[in-house]
């Protein structure tokens, strides 16, 4: 007979991360003064490593094919919950690796690395929530840490004001998101999202939940950086350490879509709530006007930054515009598609964005500069990491033979196969616009003469190894992009089919 | 016994205070504050609806949203000092470094 892990074992890619941060706690409070910043960044690399290991092994086990419930079906794990949790796991190892270098002067390593794991294991599961009081509980796990994290150079005005601004708007936006489950759960009497979905056919009271629906995706709109709530997002991720930018803007966002994924499909399902209610609660329509504006602002704000980082900033706007779509385009007959194509997506997102904002980090660890004529000539120095930084650009821009191209370019037929065709034609006006701010970069990089001199001391480890990792995985996706596919294809039918 | 729909004006009525609040007032202790008024209007709801229904769910939760809101004030006041330290006020648009 095959040894069969207990049910709580599905949970394990969180627990893990909940031991790493506690294991971090306990160094710290052994030896608080310690200068050996290699045991706690490997404590913390090989907790994500070995959290993004046993999400591929689940996946590979088939173990969340038939849903796994626990807690009295508050928590799920099934195939669309392990995807997300090899993404949150995969960019929270290359982040770890490239903090390493860049918080060497730190004065509080634990403490920084324990934050990190403590927001993955929230992120980690959100995708795993199947009530409303979970989905809040575990957003605010993995909010609260990052707030933290955004301000944690304390002395530098930058990193506080970011952190302030970040903690404003998700204080605000956590408490519409609560507001917006109280409303719900008055008219359904129940926190579990299959029970909520049967609330639509309730009379009377469809003002209130309707209300409360339009709050629930607020709350989730903070969380991925989408209009209306997306004003934290360029702040939060200038001024905070690049590492942590490359953190929130990759996994955060990811989750915050996991999270609504599951939310919308399954207590607010299209076919009861838009479809056949008493008084049709159109969130999907909702979405749509969200996802062209997100779109839109995000690529048009980009496009006239002086800075790389705020330029990338916006960028990670937009693309929550183009994840949007798979939300946007559920009334059309072509759900599965479309909804694997967006987590397809947040998956070679997590590794493209990343990278990028990695390279930023080595770029101020070499106290480059921030605008793009100070990255004028950079190749000329440092050859390989431009290299790795042309990929994540084009890339993000979606051009092959990168995947991003592969993602994007099912994202919008899945858009067009669902007859929403305009979705489609306003994402691909939106790509074709983040060409020019892209290229930018990588015309200052390659093309530009120096305009100043500066020599690079040191080529630091840490910060190459993650992002030649995330170039590697940004070009591997396009031609092993068949298993990612076919697995979020799996993972979007956990949820619609 | 009253109607349960006075709870919903009521704690409507909480909710725009903090909103108000929040839209107006430049203190980041005050913005604070409007935020927990705002959360305790959701769980103004969710112990009125706990009793309506007649399940115990949104009372369990309630406590929960308290829990979440005190971790979230202590984070808050936390970045509220450094930003004191670095700005030397508690204004919150007074820390404008970088371009909205």
């Amino acid at each position: 007979m095959v040894y069969q892990l207990p049910p709580w074992a599905a949970l394990a890619p969180t627990l893990l991360f909940v031991a790493v941060a506690l294991v971090l706690f306990v160094i710290d409070s052994i030896n608080p003064d310690t200068e050996n910043r290699l045991l706690l960044a490997a404590t913390a690399t090989a907790g994500s490593l070995a959290a993004a290991g046993v999400s591929v092994w689940y996946l590979l086990a088939g173990t969340g094919e038939a849903p796994i419930r626990l807690f009295q079906n508050t928590l799920v794990v099934d195939t669309m919950s392990l995807f997300f949790a090899f993404v949150f796991a995969s960019v929270t190892a290359l982040v770890v690796v490239a903090s390493y270098d860049y918080m060497r002067d730190h004065s509080y390593q634990a403490e920084y690395y324990a934050l990190v794991a403590l927001a993955a294991s929230g992120m980690t599961l959100m995708p795993a929530a199947n009530s409303l009081a979970v989905v809040f509980i575990s957003l605010e796990l993995s909010s609260l840490p990052s707030y933290a994290l955004v301000a944690i150079l304390k002395r530098n005005r930058g990193s506080v004001e970011a952190g302030l601004k970040y903690f404003l708007i998700g204080a605000l936006s956590s408490s519409i998101l609560a507001y917006g489950i109280s409303l719900v759960y008055a008219v359904s009497g129940s926190l579990l999202l299959p029970q909520v979905a049967e609330a639509a056919s309730v009379e009377g009271l469809t003002g209130v939940l309707g209300i409360g629906v339009l709050m629930v995706l607020g709350g989730f709109a903070f969380k991925t950086a989408s209009v209306p709530f997306h004003f934290w997002a360029p702040e939060a991720y200038e001024g905070a350490p690049a590492p942590v930018s490359a953190f929130l803007s990759s996994a955060s966002k990811a989750a915050g879509f996991a999270v609504a994924f599951r939310v919308f499909t399954v207590a607010f399902p299209v076919e009861t709530y838009v479809q056949t209610a008493a008084a049709s609660i159109d969130w999907v329509l909702a979405v749509q006007i969200l996802a062209v504006v997100t779109m839109t602002l995000g690529n048009f704000a980009a496009a006239t930054q002086d800075t790389v980082k705020r330029m990338l900033a916006y960028s990670s706007v937009g693309h929550a515009g183009y994840a949007l779509i798979g939300l946007a385009a559920l009334t059309g007959g072509n759900d599965q598609f479309v909804l694997g194509a967006s987590m397809a997506h947040l998956l070679v997102y997590g590794f493209m964005n990343t990278g990028a904002f990695l390279f930023i980090a080595l770029a101020e660890y070499w106290s480059v500069g921030r605008t793009f004529e100070d990255y004028n000539g950079l190749a000329t120095r440092a050859p390989f990491a431009c290299a790795a930084m042309t990929v994540f650009m084009f890339s993000l821009a979606g051009l092959p033979p990168f995947g991003g191209f592969a993602s994007k370019y099912l994202l919008f037929a899945g858009a067009v196969g669902a007859g929403f065709w305009w979705l489609a034609a306003v994402g691909a006006i939106n790509s074709a616009l983040s060409l020019y701010y892209y290229s930018r970069v990588v015309k200052a990089m390659w093309i530009e003469e120096p305009s100043s001199e500066f020599a690079i001391e040191s080529k630091p480890v840490g910060l190459y190894a993650a992002i030649a990792a995330a170039a590697v995985a940004t070009v591997l996706l396009l031609p092993g992009f068949a298993p990612v596919w076919e697995y979020a294809q799996s993972a979007a039918a956990a949820l619609v089919a | 016994m009253v109607p349960v729909q006075y709870y919903l004006l009521v704690s409507a009525a909480v909710f725009c205070i903090g909103v108000f609040g929040i839209l107006t007032r430049r203190n980041a202790l005050v913005f604070l504050m409007s935020v927990e008024l705002m959360l305790n209007a959701a769980n103004i709801n969710l112990v009125a609806f706990s009793r309506f229904h007649g399940n115990l769910t949104g009372q369990m939760f309630s406590l929960f949203t308290l829990a979440v809101a005190a971790a979230e004030v202590a984070i808050g006041i936390g970045i509220i000092l450094v930003l004191y330290r670095n700005f030397a006020d508690v204004d919150v648009t007074n820390a404008t470094t970088m371009r909205w």
